[in-house]
């Protein structure tokens, strides 16, 4: 129902996508949007619709019902006027704009997205016993039914791979109750994501949790009775018994189809692509998996296999395949995810490693975060501990290119307060962007003190443009229209940097600076925050708390003024408290009393 | 909503509408945050929770599922992507309110 086999009906569509995946389906739905009226083909050779891949292990437990992993909900399709079509994809013939499907039927196209995915590596095809029943390869849903269906007959299992899907996997066997041992081939765990004390840490857990973790063990054959898995021989000659082999050593895009293209299209380990999704084919765009990405700090190319990045992706593909919207930028690579009882959470690029970079870490209370910091810009952010951090916040500040002076001791600790940091810059980056015309970039090209200047410039005009126009206009309302208030403003600004007036007013900022940080966030409704003031004053206190940013002196981190001597927050991002130091609904209440 | 000393009809978010957005594009679907919650009576799929959240007509579980929910935000802790879903309830309930299904 939810399938139309429509191939021999449609013979040529507007968009054509390949693959069902997440990014393929959202391309297509967001095409919908921009273009009510294409034809939009998805054509898949998948037989179940699009579904929350990372929810399957949370499936494979049982915590979730199949019904529940639909990623949109059903019939979405249909009423999207999206056809799907099951069936496998050839050939790209794009010289003549068409793709040969594999009945052997051409299908017209004008722009086709390549949404195929990835496929798992799995164990190497020379290994002997790997045929045996009970040897899995964790990566589809059909593999996930079928280890649900064993999980109650298996009392030991052998997961190998050294990655967040094995440590996922192994922590839902764990909660199932069956004892695991886990092989990593390499002597640490996520080497190119974590560094050694951060692996030791998450491997520490997984022990603490009951599984028994072999590093730099590798499997040389497994051991089968009567065509069932009954262990497995590992490299240090050690025979580990088992019922089940769970295999999750990655996965590596399907780029098939850039090999069967009648014009070559870049590929290496995925098809690469520019920042709009385009492949070197013209029309011929992909997205997800199997995209290639340029990596804006690293300048490689590499695939991004992750649920946000895939959903990114299959917007931006439909925005810029439709024409209907600018497509977002993706900013530096952002990964979240569960490992046993710690969270960790991965920004940008936490380990690089270059002069130019200063490392932050910090090991408290069985946590660890670590910052790479270019100046005071944040490139990198890594965090394992009990609670994560706000990781899309803190994409936000990388890819902003936000300074994280005063921050840096907080996200240090792990207790930033997101709402309470962009509350205070709220329109900062917007303004940059109208009065410059430019997006925010992501590192500055010259790191130093040249940074600053380059960011700090364009800020103070936004602030002369929006501030002091009324007095002025009053005074030349004759004259003829004022030409861009740039030029005076930035010598008289840059003059300004060592002026001793300005250094006098510094205290006194200072002072309100604190006040402000000692203010809950909220706006209004603060006694003393100025009920009835709303804009305007709003407007004065972010004037005057920007002055020291801007002008570049010597950090006005001072004596840890930070110490909000309030009460510490008890729950770090636990809880709605963590955004609002104070509780609304009491106060509120408290006012009607009176 | 409550009327505090901004005067009319003042809503408090814990985030902004494009961070509420990017939150739900980032949801992986495992379910973790209902699971924990104490409020949700019925069975809802978070596919469709979403989708609500984001846009379009509200269905009657959607809306009263918003209704019950009180904020208490055990749904935060056991996300592991670390998202914020009582930030997305909350957004959940102005476009209720805005649609006219508060009272």
């Amino acid at each position: 129902m939810r399938k139309e086999n429509t191939a021999g009906t449609i013979d040529r569509a507007d968009i054509v996508i390949v693959g069902n995946g997440i990014a393929g389906l959202t391309a297509a739905v967001e095409a919908r949007r921009f273009e009510p009226e294409k034809r939009i083909v998805i054509m898949t050779s998948q037989s179940h619709p699009t579904i929350n891949t990372p929810a399957l292990k949370q499936f494979a437990i049982g915590k979730i019902t199949r019904e529940q992993l639909l990623a949109y909900p059903p019939g979405t399709e249909r009423l999207q006027r999206i056809h799907v079509v099951n069936t496998l994809v050839e050939e790209i013939h794009a010289q003549e704009g068409y793709i040969r499907l594999a009945g052997g039927q051409g299908f017209g196209y004008q722009k086709l997205l390549l949404a195929t995915g990835s496929h798992p590596l799995g164990l190497p095809p020379d290994l002997p016993g790997q045929d045996f029943d009970g040897v899995l390869t964790l990566h589809r849903l059909h593999d996930y039914l079928d280890l649900r269906r064993r999980l109650n007959e298996v009392e030991e299992a052998v997961v190998i791979g050294g990655g967040s899907h094995a440590i996922e996997t192994v922590m839902g066997l764990l909660y199932w109750g069956i004892r695991v041992h886990w092989l990593i081939r390499s002597e640490t765990f996520l080497p190119r994501m974590l560094d050694r004390y951060a692996s030791a840490l998450v491997l520490e857990g997984a022990r603490r949790a009951g599984a028994k973790v072999y590093t730099k063990t590798e499997v040389v054959g497994i051991v089968g009775r009567v065509g069932v898995v009954a262990g497995v021989v590992t490299t240090d000659q050690r025979m580990l018994p088992c019922q089940l082999v769970l295999v999750c050593t990655g996965t590596s895009p399907v780029a098939t189809l850039a090999r069967h293209c009648d014009i070559p299209m870049k590929h290496e380990k995925g098809i690469l692509v520019d920042d709009h999704l385009r492949t070197s084919v013209r029309n011929i765009y992909a997205a997800g998996d199997v995209a290639a990405l340029r990596d804006p700090l690293t300048g490689t190319y590499a695939p991004r296999a992750q649920w946000y990045a895939a959903v990114q992706q299959g917007r931006v593909a439909a925005a810029v395949m439709t024409g209907g919207a600018d497509p977002e930028r993706f900013g530096v690579s952002w990964h979240a995810t569960r490992l046993g009882d710690l969270s960790m959470l991965t920004v940008g690029s936490p380990l690089a490693s270059s002069d130019e970079v200063t490392p932050l870490v910090d090991r408290r209370r069985g946590s660890y975060r670590r910052l790479s910091l270019i100046d005071d810009r944040l490139v990198g952010y890594l965090s394992l501990g009990p609670a994560s951090p706000d990781g899309l916040a803190i994409k936000r500040i990388i890819d902003e290119g936000l300074s994280v002076r005063e921050i840096t001791r907080d996200l240090l600790r792990g207790e930033f307060d997101a709402r309470k940091y962009f509350s205070s810059k709220r329109s900062y980056a917007v303004q940059r962007m109208v009065t410059t015309g430019q997006m925010p970039t992501p590192l500055p090209p010259v790191p130093g003190i040249v940074a600053g200047e380059r960011v700090a410039a364009p800020r103070v005009s936004a602030r002369a443009q929006s501030l002091p126009p009324a007095p002025l206009q009053r005074t030349t309302e004759a004259l003829p229209p004022q030409p861009s208030p740039e030029p005076p403003v930035r010598p008289l600004h840059a003059g300004s940097r060592s002026s001793a007036s300005q250094q006098q007013s510094f205290p006194e900022t200072d002072s309100l600076r604190k006040q402000l940080g000692a203010q809950p966030t909220l706006v209004g409704a603060e006694q003393n925050a100025a009920p009835a003031a709303g804009g305007t004053q709003e407007e004065e206190v972010e004037l005057v708390v920007r002055v020291p940013e801007r002008q570049f002196i010597a950090p006005p981190i001072k004596p840890r003024e930070v110490k909000t001597d309030a009460l510490p927050n008890p729950h770090p991002s636990r809880s709605l408290w963590h955004y609002t130091s104070k509780q609304p609904a009491v106060k509120g209440k408290g006012n009607v009393q009176k | 909503m409550f009327k505090n000393k901004l005067g009319q009809r003042a809503v408090r978010l814990h985030k902004t509408g494009p961070q509420v957005m990017q939150e739900i594009h980032a949801c992986i679907g495992c379910n973790e945050c209902l699971l924990a919650c104490p409020a949700l009576s019925e069975p809802l799929t978070i596919d469709v929770l979403n989708r609500e959240t984001l846009g379009g007509p509200i269905s009657r579980p959607v809306a009263q599922f918003a209704r019950a929910c009180y904020q208490c935000g055990a749904c935060v802790a056991p996300c592991p992507v670390g998202l914020h879903r009582d930030a997305m309830m909350m957004w959940l309930k102005v476009r209720l309110l805005r649609a006219g299904w508060g009272e």
